[in-house]
């Protein structure tokens, strides 16, 4: 492999996994001399018993100061500027985040205005703002997806003024990741296949998008390896702690992975898709993650070939010839989406007119897909694409995806 | 102790006042281009009223500012940030980077990929502005070199491309 | 099929590597909240430019800095004291180490000084002794590591610490600093760093973190080790070695020492050789060793030793012993391409045949009971000779 002519790579988290480690939390906490933590978690996590679990783990040794329990499913200005100030007033000296990527956003925020000690978060939007190190976060992560426990990234939304802000700094990731495998135990399948899915596109477009790098690389290459071996098998037997902690695993290293090296035109498309429709995140990046590899083949053929070793396995890869690997990759990605919809009782949506809300309703109206273009164009991940979209492609992207049809190869446009 | 002392880097002049030139022309041309390119004038109306951004380089610059005024019309406001409020901050975060980004050695999202640009602001709008740098450096520079300093080198008519180029050239160097 | 377990990982190193990487100091400093540097690094690094390297890319940063380049090769407490005094005298706030070996070894020690105090030092000794963060620790490596540059080591007299604090907060890995060495230093560095690494992937402790710093340490001293010998003006390998060194430093941390190590760090110093060389020689012999103890663990090594298309094309229970044979034509290639100057066994490097069953009796002595008496014994055989283990 060609070393980059240039990279960065960090990945500063402390991660502790295993079957039963929320149990070493108190001696975490000792380590960093914190005492009093503050829970943030969701109605969905609590519901279903886990802060208990955490609770029961953290023991007399641990006085929890405060646990919250209603960040919604996006984060919002309003709800981190509320924590902040319980924060204070309960007097917390860190912070323990309990759920997904909404819950954790929410509390890198809080920790943003708390270590800072400012009232305005939206001081600090953009790259590289926060400048020192901030209270000890610890993330436990309930969904194996979305990586954001190693990630130095949060976005935080203000619905009222319908904007969504972007903090980037490697001073925001959290200190430690607990990876235990009963947090993830009781998610239900559909949920477990998209976040899944979700790390997947993660990892892929680490390893194919422009900021690429051999670290990033040798965790995008397990992360896809550990999925492809386990997702399948944990759909059809929930139970398996093994292949649950694996895809806790794999969630992290892809998180590892793009958090260096940035996803793009899936990502770019999947966050506007999200925003317009309020498609879940892992939905949106199971649909899309095909159609990314095809729109850049003809700059990735090399890349997007290597990929199916780990999707497609070792007698797969010999057996292929070399010209035909990348198309190969492509088609194994659409037929793990054709798998996990047979074996989801056909929840996994493999295309947008599947999806659909609780009412049965499609939520994503045809006529809506030029907005979802539109919004693409501002979203950031464009940079790190290694082929430039204009509206046009965005929109054949999401005609294509949304109908379920692979690309027209010969509409993208090479420079 | 004689194997102690303690030294002063000192600058690097040429460098900075090539980056300077390089910003004060490509701010103009900005300016120029928001003239005379349609594609442009549209990405730069998606932005509000009164926006204004800076690049420039870590820690004391050169920099320079780009806004757009009451009427709509994009201006150059000049290579001091210090006197005006910035609504996105792009810092390059040394010379040699500024360096390599300026003789199209990196393009701008080979720059950014490589972590070596913070922005202080939203997202968006400075997708805006280096959407607006790409057409800008079409217009400026040789096929040659251009096709280094973006992904996708544009199909553009004869008539846009060269008169195009003229234009800015003209408007830049003039500065209206 | 390789499931992750239980398992901690830390890696609190920021890399940055490649071109104009230096320029980028004055900023991460900045992001440490440090201004006025103190560079440690010895004379042979001043005489060959790399201190003048240093000072351009902080030229227009404001910055000053202090430069001490007096370290010998083998330091002593009294000059950590001396480099104490230098770093509150002259108002310091952050260590750069330029170079490796015991340049780092004391810029890690003199952060603890400075952190902590000169007088207590002794008493921190030990194992994860310290509780608090040290200062802002920046590496600038050379192509002439040991092991233990961004690692959570340090050695000086008697003592060695041990803490993830003394891992460098920043990694920079610039083509300009990373000269080219001796054949005899190019091999110690990459080899140290291919045992490191080897053993973490393939030990008992392997998670899929410390893999992927592993992967990338082998895949690259693979790939670049004999054509850096070959072709010195090869910049990029340089580089790929010494970010290879960076990386199997992060896995090293992670893991627990391992046979190879134990004995290479033992020959070395016995018999005065470079731990790299002796590691090298050991390598695939250890890793026949492991096989035999718990091969499961073995057969993925020869995905970053050989590529996607070999490994995929070769069968399962033979993947092992290709990796290993992989090794085995490793040595005899560096043999070859230095003129004989790097040895294939410990005869070839000059340790007398009596004296092996010394080394394992030594080495169970001094403490190191992760593996039997018989085992060490057994491995240095095999190393003297040049025996391969397979069959036996
Ligand atoms: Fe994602």
């Amino acid at each position: 492999m060609r070393i980059q002519d240039y990279y960065e790579f960090i990945a500063r988290v402390r991660i502790v996994s295993g079957h039963d480690v929320l149990e070493k939390i108190p001696d975490e906490l000792k380590k960093i001399g914190a005492t009093k933590p503050l829970i943030v978690t969701d109605k969905g996590v609590s519901g279903v018993g886990l802060v208990d679990v955490l609770k029961n783990a953290l023991g007399e040794k641990i006085t929890i100061a405060k646990i919250v329990d209603d960040v919604p499913q996006d984060s919002d200005i309003r709800i981190v500027q509320r924590l902040a100030k319980e924060y204070r007033e309960v007097g917390c000296d860190c912070l323990i985040a309990l759920g997904g990527g909404s819950v954790l956003d929410t509390a890198k925020g809080i920790n943003i205005m708390v270590s800072e000690g400012v009232n305005d978060l939206m001081k600090f939007t953009g790259k590289g703002v926060v400048k020192k190190a901030l209270k000890p976060l610890i993330a436990i992560p309930t969904t194996a997806g979305t990586g954001s426990e190693m990630t130095q990234a949060a976005v935080i939304e203000d619905h009222e003024k319908k904007l969504k802000k972007l903090f980037v700094s490697p001073f925001i990731s959290p200190d430690i990741a607990v990876l235990d495998s009963r947090m993830t135990l009781t998610l239900p399948t559909a949920i477990t296949a998209a976040t899944a899915m979700d790390a997947m596109a993660h990892a892929v477009e680490a390893y194919t998008c422009l900021g690429k790098n051999p670290m990033s690389d040798t965790c995008a290459l397990t992360a896809i390896k550990l999925i492809r071996e386990n997702l399948l098998t944990v759909m059809k037997s929930p139970d398996d702690k093994n292949g649950r902690l694996a895809l806790a695993n794999a969630a992290t290293l892809a998180g590892m992975a793009f958090s260096n090296s940035l996803p793009g035109v899936v990502h770019s498309l999947g966050h506007s898709v999200g925003s317009v429709c309020g498609v879940p995140h892992g939905v949106c990046m199971a649909i899309l993650l095909p159609y990314g590899l095809e729109y850049n083949l003809h700059k990735n053929e090399q890349l997007t070939a290597e990929l199916l070793l780990p999707l497609g396995g070792e007698e797969e890869f010999v057996k292929t010839p070399k010209h035909l690997r990348a198309e190969r990759t492509i088609y194994f990605i659409r037929k793990l989406n054709q798998d996990l919809h047979d074996v989801s009782d056909h929840r996994h949506a493999r295309f947008f007119k599947e999806v659909l809300d609780r009412e049965g309703k499609r939520m994503v109206p045809r006529e809506r897909l030029p907005e979802i273009a539109q919004a693409a164009l501002g979203d950031g991940t464009v940079i790190y694409n290694p082929e430039d979209l204009d509206l046009d492609d965005f929109l054949m992207i999401i005609e294509a995806s949304w109908e379920g049809v692979p690309l027209d190869r010969s509409r993208i446009k090479k420079g | 102790m004689g194997d102690y002392r303690e030294v002063q880097a000192g600058s690097k002049p040429f460098k900075r006042a090539y980056i300077a030139v390089m910003l004060w022309f490509v701010g103009r041309a900005i300016q120029a281009a928001a003239r005379v390119d349609k594609a442009v004038r549209e990405e730069f109306e998606k932005l509000p009223e009164g926006f204004t951004f800076s690049l420039g380089v870590q820690p004391h610059g050169p920099y320079m500012i780009v806004g757009k005024n009451q009427k709509g019309r994009v201006k150059y406001l000049g290579w001091k940030p210090e006197s005006k409020v910035v609504d996105l901050r792009m810092a390059i975060k040394n010379i040699e980077a500024a360096l390599l980004l300026f003789t199209f050695q990196e393009s701008t999202a080979i720059s950014i990929c490589r972590d070596r640009i913070d922005f202080d602001g939203d997202l968006p709008p400075a997708l805006t502005v280096i959407r607006a740098i790409g057409i800008v450096e079409v217009y400026l520079l040789p096929k040659l070199i251009s096709k280094l300093a973006i992904k996708r080198y544009p199909v553009w008519s004869f008539g846009r491309k060269y008169l195009g180029r003229i234009r800015i050239y003209f408007h830049s160097i003039l500065g209206y | 099929m390789y499931k992750p377990e239980s398992y901690e990982f830390f890696c609190p190193i920021k890399f940055s590597s490649g071109s104009r990487a230096l320029e980028n100091i004055p900023f991460e400093l900045e992001a440490l909240s440090a201004r006025k540097p103190l560079i440690i690094t010895d004379k042979n690094v001043t005489r060959r430019g790399l201190v003048r390297k240093m000072i351009t890319a902080f030229k227009d940063s404001g910055v000053t800095i202090g430069i001490f380049d007096g370290i010998p090769d083998v330091p002593d407490m009294q000059l950590v004291t001396e480099l104490s005094n230098i770093y509150r005298n002259g108002e310091h706030d952050a260590i750069i180490a330029l170079g490796c070996g015991s340049i780092v070894d004391v810029a890690k020690v003199v952060n603890i000084a400075v952190s902590y105090n000169v007088k207590i030092l002794r008493d921190l000794a030990g194992d994860n002794l310290m509780a608090h963060p040290l200062g802002p620790f920046v590496l600038v490596p050379t192509l002439t590591g040991t092991g233990y540059e961004t690692s959570k080591f340090t050695f000086i007299e008697d003592l060695t610490f041990s803490s993830y604090f003394l891992m460098p907060d920043l990694v920079v890995i610039d083509s300009r600093t990373v000269r080219s060495e001796s054949l005899q230093t190019t091999v110690a560095t990459a080899m140290v760093a291919l045992a490191h690494a080897a053993e973490a992937y393939t030990g008992p402790g392997k998670n899929p973190i410390t893999d992927a710093y592993a992967y990338a340490a082998i895949q690259y001293v693979k790939d670049n080790l004999i054509t850096v010998l070959t072709k010195p003006r090869n910049k990029e390998g340089r580089l790929a070695l010494v970010n290879a060194a960076g990386m199997a430093g992060c896995a090293f941390s992670n893991m627990k020492p391992g046979l190879i190590h134990i004995l290479g760090e033992a020959i070395s110093a016995m018999f005065h050789i470079a731990s790299g060389i002796c590691m090298g020689i050991l390598l695939p012999y250890g890793l026949e060793y492991t096989i035999q103890k718990n091969g499961y663990h073995t057969y993925d090594l020869l995905l970053p030793l050989s590529g996607f298309d070999e490994y995929a094309g070769t069968a399962e229970n033979l993947k092992a012993e290709k990796a290993v044979n992989i090794m085995y034509e490793m040595q005899q290639d560096l043999y070859k391409v230095t003129g004989k100057k790097i040895p294939r066994t410990l005869e070839e490097a000059n340790v007398p045949k009596y004296m092996v069953n010394d080394i394992a009796e030594k080495v169970f002595k001094d403490g190191a009971r992760e593996f039997g008496i018989d085992d060490y014994r057994m491995v240095l055989e095999h190393a003297w000779e040049g025996k391969p283990m397979a069959h036996s």
